[in-house]
């Protein structure tokens, strides 16, 4: 009994325990979740120990680190830090200034090192210049946060390491922002940034801790600072300490805490703009510079559904789609930017392609490749950077990865042309669900300091409570590396600045420490300002009173900016396209209307707001970047509010239901419309004349077989082509007037319906010239004009008077001579040079060099209403001068039956 | 002379006919799919009983007997269903000599555990009248209870045996007659388990009135149970895969069933349905809206321990519930590989599976099909190894005494299994395919959800795949299927 007792209490106690473990593993799988795996970090990065710039151990030295030891022990970080744009921002095609090309006379580059951006509104000041605004160390400061290191950050203008001693200025200066005078930096003492691998190499890197550091002027510690929370490096009071924890007996890194990865989206959305992976609803802040690609274009990067984000969004129940196909498809920034000599990724592009070779195989070993990975970065053609124009247009675009002919042939006629002439992105973004940077106005500030800026799709400027509308990008018209011009869609940033003239007579833009100056005194406006701005006296500046729109407005600020000492004030406007390329969706969420760009209000040309205001009247000029993108529309101010409306004819773009000159169709339609009233006229006497004479006995008839059964069948064949190509045609020309047609069908339509006219036609020509019977329609040299002189008498007067017609009507004699003139016009001249606009036009995609050749559509298509107009007026003619037979449906009767009743002819 | 008028029309006809051709052919996203309306049935008009049938009913076999007047034929039909018998046909199993049957009636779960020996609870789902022990005669057509599902539920209820409740108008269900719509199936399925939602986690009684983001086809197309489970002679389509070991798929409901063709838009998803069940994207989460028991501890029930319906009972133990849970998913070719048989002895150091599905990463006619997994803590016999079922409801059972010792001896006797006394608690898990609370496009699972870094619903690896197929590629089967017409084409080098 002991024994089983004993043995019950054993097994009782295992089962407890296996239970509890049971239970408790059951509850931790519940309880938690799976904790994600740990992502894409390299298994086969070896560990590696931490040097410091001597090349010893930080462990040994506690000195700082230095990536180009620690990662230059096996990779060629000078090569890298050459061949990375991110790291150069600029500083090697440093130009002076307003040499770049953006037409920006103060300018000197094209990158965030050297480009003037009203948005941050800081200058770079070039070297040499009277008043400094941004020297190198106040550049890193304020713009460092998007800055990767190396570059300027560790490179002066003269291309010594800003270390090296010898700094012209204002390398060695800094704006003092409290007495405006320019102090000394000691770079020794700040140290400078070098390329921070870690920022876009490492899976949680410190930003706000380099950023931070950067701030307070430490350059020497923001890539120290990365690591900072990694377990790694530990801040202590005077500055920071190496954990010895973190390393290992070979005293490397540990494993697990070297974690070097390819960069994934968030490390590229620390500096690019918002990314948003998880399933947590997405939430953005309106126009937040801090992500400079979502303020300036609305683009997000997400595989979310846009209707499971967090915002406040117009018809949010019907956006099921992803913020971005190519997010949801799982894609990452570095699948399509990605190194330049990536073996898996690299194409020789351009000229250094061969005819004959799709693919060359002789690649790059892997083990090569990691050596000396290039760190330019593949991508598209945008408008905004002008960086390193030689890597532009190396990024596989849509067409490199996708064959959309096929997905578009079944329903989009003339595919080819479109994708010739529209950028995929121009339907595959038709609309950008976050708001955007609208427009800046620096020509006043708020007592903060800031500027007064817009924001588009929202009203308001929070997206969880204001009401996010989105906006839709305009079109305009992008030349690419390769010469194509395509519409493709941007977002266009309005910015108004006051400008001054130095001593040296250069113009710059003001200083942000002396517009505040101009402005403020004491953090409130100066008196002089509000009395100025202040309309309704409250003493207290309202948002929409902050607005030079008036002289006395603009003089007061002129006066105080003359008064600091800056010549001849000035305000300037621009416009900087912002190329939109993300945010592609598909599917039904894609433009496939027809009527979206076929019509009156064509997106093609949809205009888009600029700003809510224009300073000082000064219309904003487009920042030229190399000719990239033209901006050939028209600047309009309705009501206060400046907006740019494209205009795709001025590029060379017809749009078929949407363009059309007015002139051809009133004239057209005069023609048709004054024959109309003339053939009334005529009928109405005919009528009047009839019923006036006495009825007299009806002459005498013999039915006669006028018409062949062949020539019925052709005559009411190309009669039922051309009444239908007139419809058709009228529907494509103006389909807001027919909107009840499919615009799509009506262009197939009017295509087979030509096929079937051309083709009518010739076999007709060949029964006429095989037949004789084409002698028919050759006038007669001899006597024709007398002849043809007494036919229009007869029209004119005979007819009324029951005379006879002049010319008799036989089989071999169908036609009268004005007749054969008509016809001898209008198949010699108006029906050839129809079908010929027709194939050209037709043929628009399959030899567009020939159509632009003579003129292009926006030449042949107008031809081509015009004789349509032509046509459908002989149509109207013929179908009156049909009812001057013997009786008013003779001819009608024997164009259907072949025999039609004729006056005995004497002797007939 | 109307001879060429006509001919003239006939070519000008034949000429608007072509071009009309031409239109039509090429309509946008032109696809060969079927029209899945066409599968659905037409409701027929039903007709109203409520003066056909005249009383007064002393009993429910007598409005049974009324019934087979007219409807002769429905008892014998219905008899030959599982709704009757709760029991599959015999199988042959590769661990038994003589063929089995598994069904409600004779073998067990890891909710309530068995229906034998408790079936004063337990029938109160059968569509019969009485069913209280082995005496029970299922030849009388009587006995069926027509009532169950045709009549209206607001009016009709059953109580102990699957008798009438008490105070049952029986005349007033008999004229209520209908087609059975979602009140009638929803009573009994709906609370499969002991209560709302507690066994399928995809069948609750938010289903009454679903709404169209929790059911496409009952929210947004208001469909009926039975417009899916078709019914032919009382022999409803759709098999549990707890209740049966074989599954004939021609008894089966399946999406395909109305959706058939290559009808995503996206010939990306097309291709999924080679390896992926239309469910596994089509329904993310199960318990939408009511939790759904996703563990039940027997081994700590009969304690005084405060109660809540979420958490204790001192009749059933310990439970976890959960809602809006992520499916677990598994290879699933629509079949059962093992089944617990009463008797089966098993392997206590180890989770005891009830049921597993059957299906691999190998075979061509399997795909990533979303389930719902419940575990327990359930009673076993420590010396034969065996799971016992306890009794109760029954008499004398548990839930009267909550003693295990003797609710095991009845529930063992019952089933007529050997029971040794000795007990403990075995660990087990049973797994149930999820297919309703489908949702629409809209709402379905997206690329990322699976693939990629921020993926992580599917655990490729253990699903067999050497990695994300996204970048390592399909399964060799779908690759070997897919190869064959290639490779019968001789290819220029």
């Amino acid at each position: 009994m002991r024994h089983s007792f004993h043995r019950r209490l054993l097994i009782s106690l295992a089962l407890l325990a296996l239970l509890g473990m049971g239970a408790w593993a059951v509850n931790q799988a519940l309880a938690s979740p799976k904790p994600a795996p740990a992502s894409q970090i390299s298994p086969i990065h070896p560990a590696f120990p931490l040097l410091d710039a001597e090349g010893q151990n930080v462990l040994d030295s506690g000195a700082a680190l230095s990536l180009g030891q620690t990662c230059g022990a096996c990779h060629d970080t000078a090569f890298i830090e050459q061949h990375s744009f991110h790291a150069d921002l600029g500083l090697s095609s440093l130009t002076p200034p307003g040499e770049t090309g953006s037409g920006m006379p103060w300018d000197t580059s094209t990158g965030l090192f050297g480009k003037f951006d009203p948005l941050s509104y800081r200058y770079l000041t070039p070297k040499g210049d009277q008043r400094l605004d941004l020297s190198t160390a106040g550049w890193l400061q304020v713009m460092g946060a998007r800055a990767s290191g190396g570059g300027p950050a560790t490179t002066a203008r003269n291309g010594q390491p800003l270390l090296s001693g010898a700094l012209s200025q204002p390398e060695a200066s800094i704006l003092d922002p409290v007495s405006g005078q320019a102090l000394t930096w000691d770079w020794a003492e700040s140290g400078v940034m070098e390329l921070n691998c870690l920022l876009c190499h490492t899976p949680e890197p410190n930003n706000a801790a380099r950023i931070q550091r950067l701030q307070a002027g430490q350059f020497g510690d923001a890539v120290m600072a990365t690591l900072l929370g990694s377990g790694i490096v530990e801040a202590t009071e005077d500055g920071w300490a190496w954990n010895a924890e973190a390393f290992d007996a070979n005293r490397a890194l540990k494993p697990e805490l070297a974690r070097i990865q390819d960069p994934t989206n968030q490390n590229c959305a620390q500096c690019h703009g918002l990314v948003h992976e998880s399933s947590e609803p997405l939430a953005l802040a309106a126009c937040d510079l801090e992500q400079p690609q979502t303020a300036t274009t609305g683009q997000v990067i997400s595989a979310q559904r846009i209707n499971q984000s967090g915002l406040n969004l117009s018809d949010k129940a019907s956006l099921t789609h992803a913020w971005d196909v190519h997010a949801e498809r799982g894609l990452q920034c570095t699948d399509c930017h990605y190194s330049l000599n990536n073996p898996i990724h690299y194409q020789s592009g351009g000229d250094q392609q061969l005819s004959h070779l799709l693919y060359d195989p002789r690649r790059l070993e892997i083990g090569e490749y990691l050596v000396r990975p290039d760190h330019t970065l593949a991508r598209g053609q945008s408008a905004q950077i002008g960086l390193a124009p030689e890597s532009k247009a190396t990024m596989r675009r849509c067409e490199s990865c996708h064959d959309a002919v096929p997905t578009h042939r079944d329903w989009l006629p003339y595919t080819e042309r479109h994708m010739q002439e529209v950028a995929c992105e121009s339907c595959h973004v038709p609309q950008l669900h976050a708001p955007a940077i609208q427009a800046a106005d620096w020509t006043v500030i708020h007592a903060d300091g800031t500027p007064v800026t817009d924001c588009r799709g929202i009203e308001g400027d929070d997206t969880v409570t204001d009401l996010v509308s989105g906006f839709q990008p305009v079109l305009m018209q992008r030349t690419n590396v390769d010469g194509q011009s395509l519409l493709a869609p941007y977002n266009l940033i309005s910015a108004w600045f006051w400008t001054y003239e130095d001593a040296n007579g250069n113009v710059r833009p003001v200083r942000q420490i002396d517009l505040q100056a101009a402005f403020l005194v004491e953090g409130a406006y100066r008196p002089e300002i509000l009395q100025a701005f202040d309309r309704n006296g409250d003493g207290v500046l309202a948002e929409e009173e902050l607005v030079i729109d008036d002289e006395a407005s603009e003089a007061a600020v002129r006066a105080q900016l003359a008064a600091l000492g800056l010549g001849n004030p000035q305000i300037y406007g621009q416009v900087q396209p912002y190329s939109i390329n993300h945010n592609v969706v598909r599917g039904k969420a894609a433009t496939s209307d027809c009527q979206a760009c076929h019509s009156e209000d064509s997106s093609l040309a949809a205009p888009m707001t600029l700003a809510s205001r224009v300073p000082g009247g000064v219309l904003p000029q487009f920042v030229h970047q190399g000719n990239n993108v033209a901006a050939s529309g028209q600047m309009a101010i309705e009501e206060g509010v400046l907006s740019y409306r494209p205009d795709p004819q001025a590029d060379g773009v017809y749009i078929f239901g949407h363009n059309r000159i007015h002139w051809i169709d009133w004239a057209g339609a005069l023609i048709f419309v004054g024959v109309l009233l003339l053939i009334g006229a005529h009928a109405t006497l005919r009528v009047i004349n009839v019923r006036r004479q006495p009825k007299h006995a009806a002459a005498a008839t013999e039915p006669v077989y006028m018409y062949d059964r062949y020539e019925r069948f052709w005559h009411w064949l190309q009669a039922f082509t051309i009444i239908f190509l007139f419809l058709t045609g009228l529907v494509i020309h103006r389909p807001d007037m027919f909107g009840l047609f499919a615009f799509r069908h009506m262009v197939t339509l009017h295509n087979l319906l030509a096929i079937v006219l051309v083709a009518n036609a010739l076999l007709a020509l060949f029964w006429h010239v095989t037949t004789g019977q084409i002698h028919q329609f050759i006038p007669r040299p001899r006597g024709f004009f007398d002849q043809a002189i007494v036919q229009a008498k007869y029209y004119l007067h005979g007819i009324f008077h029951g005379a006879e017609h002049p010319f008799a009507k036989s089989y071999r004699q169908k036609l009268n001579p004005l007749q054969q003139l008509t016809y001898f016009g209008l198949l010699n001249v108006l029906l050839p040079l129809q079908i010929l606009t027709g194939v050209l036009m037709w043929g628009v995609q399959q030899w567009p060099q020939t159509a632009a050749m003579l003129g292009g559509l926006p030449f042949l298509a107008p031809l081509h209403s015009l004789i349509a107009w032509l046509l459908a007026t002989f149509v109207v003619a013929h179908i009156y001068l049909t009812t001057t037979g013997d009786t008013p449906t003779a001819d009608i009767k024997a164009m259907v039956t072949g025999w039609e009743s004729v006056p005995v002819q004497e002797g007939g | 002379m109307s001879r060429n008028l006509l001919l003239l029309l006939i070519v000008l006809v034949a000429l608007l006919a072509l071009a009309a051709c031409g239109i039509v052919a090429a309509p946008p996203g032109a696809t060969t799919t079927t029209d899945p309306w066409a599968f659905v049935p037409k409701h027929p008009v039903p007709t109203d009983h409520s003066h056909i049938i005249q009383g007064p009913f002393e009993s429910g076999p007598d409005v049974t007997r009324a019934c087979l007047q007219c409807h002769a034929q429905a008892a014998e039909d219905f008899m030959h269903t599982t709704h009757w018998t709760w029991e599959s046909q015999p199988v042959e199993v590769a661990w038994r000599d003589e063929p089995v049957t598994v069904g409600k009636a004779n073998q067990i779960n890891n909710f309530c555990i068995s229906a034998q020996g408790n079936e004063r609870q337990c029938m109160t789902c059968h569509a019969g009248y009485g069913w209280a022990d082995d005496s029970f005669d299922f030849d009388e057509p009587a006995n069926v209870d027509c009532l169950a599902c045709h009549a209206d539920a607001a009016i009709y209820n059953k109580d102990d045996y699957g008798l009438p409740a008490e105070g049952i108008d029986l005349l007033a269900a008999a004229r209520s007659v209908r087609a059975p719509t979602r009140e009638e199936c929803g009573k009994c399925h709906f609370d499969g388990g002991g209560g709302n939602n507690v066994k399928h986690g995809d069948l609750d009684e938010s289903l009454y009135f679903p709404s169209e983001n929790l059911d496409v086809h009952m929210g947004r197309e208001n469909f009926l149970c039975t417009d899916c489970h078709q019914t032919e002679d009382h022999a409803i389509k759709g098999r549990l895969l707890a209740d049966n070991i074989h599954i004939d798929p021609a008894e089966q409901v399946a999406c395909e069933d109305c959706h058939q063709g290559a009808f995503h838009q996206d010939e990306r998803i097309n291709l999924h349905t080679q390896s992926i069940a239309c469910q596994t994207c089509h329904i993310p989460k199960l318990a939408l809206k009511n939790p759904t028991k996703i563990r039940w501890d027997w081994s700590t029930a009969g304690q005084d321990l405060p109660e809540d319906h979420y958490e204790y009972l001192k009749i059933k133990g310990a439970f976890l519930y959960d809602k809006n849970i992520q499916p677990t998913y598994q290879w699933f070719n629509g079949n059962v590989a093992y089944r617990y048989l009463l008797g089966d002895v098993i392997d206590p150091t180890q989770p005891t599976a009830l049921i597993v599905p059957a299906g691999s990463i190998d075979d061509p006619t399997a795909k990533i099909f979303p389930f719902k997994v419940h575990t327990a803590q359930q009673p076993y016999d420590t010396v034969n190894n065996i799971l016992i079922p306890p009794r109760t409801a029954g008499e004398g059972g548990f839930w009267t005494t909550f003693d295990w010792p003797s609710a095991l001896a009845l529930g063992a006797q019952d089933a007529g299994l050997d029971f040794s006394g000795q007990f403990g608690f075995a660990e087990t898990t049973m797994d149930y395919p999820t297919t309703h609370m489908v949702q629409a496009k809209e709402n379905a699972l997206q690329c990322t959800d699976c693939h990629g870094d921020t993926g992580g619903r599917l655990d490729w690896q253990a699903l067999g795949y050497p990695g994300d197929p996204m970048t390592w590629g399909v399964r060799e089967v779908v690759k070997r299927a897919t190869a064959q017409p290639a490779a019968s084409t001789p290819v220029q080098p």
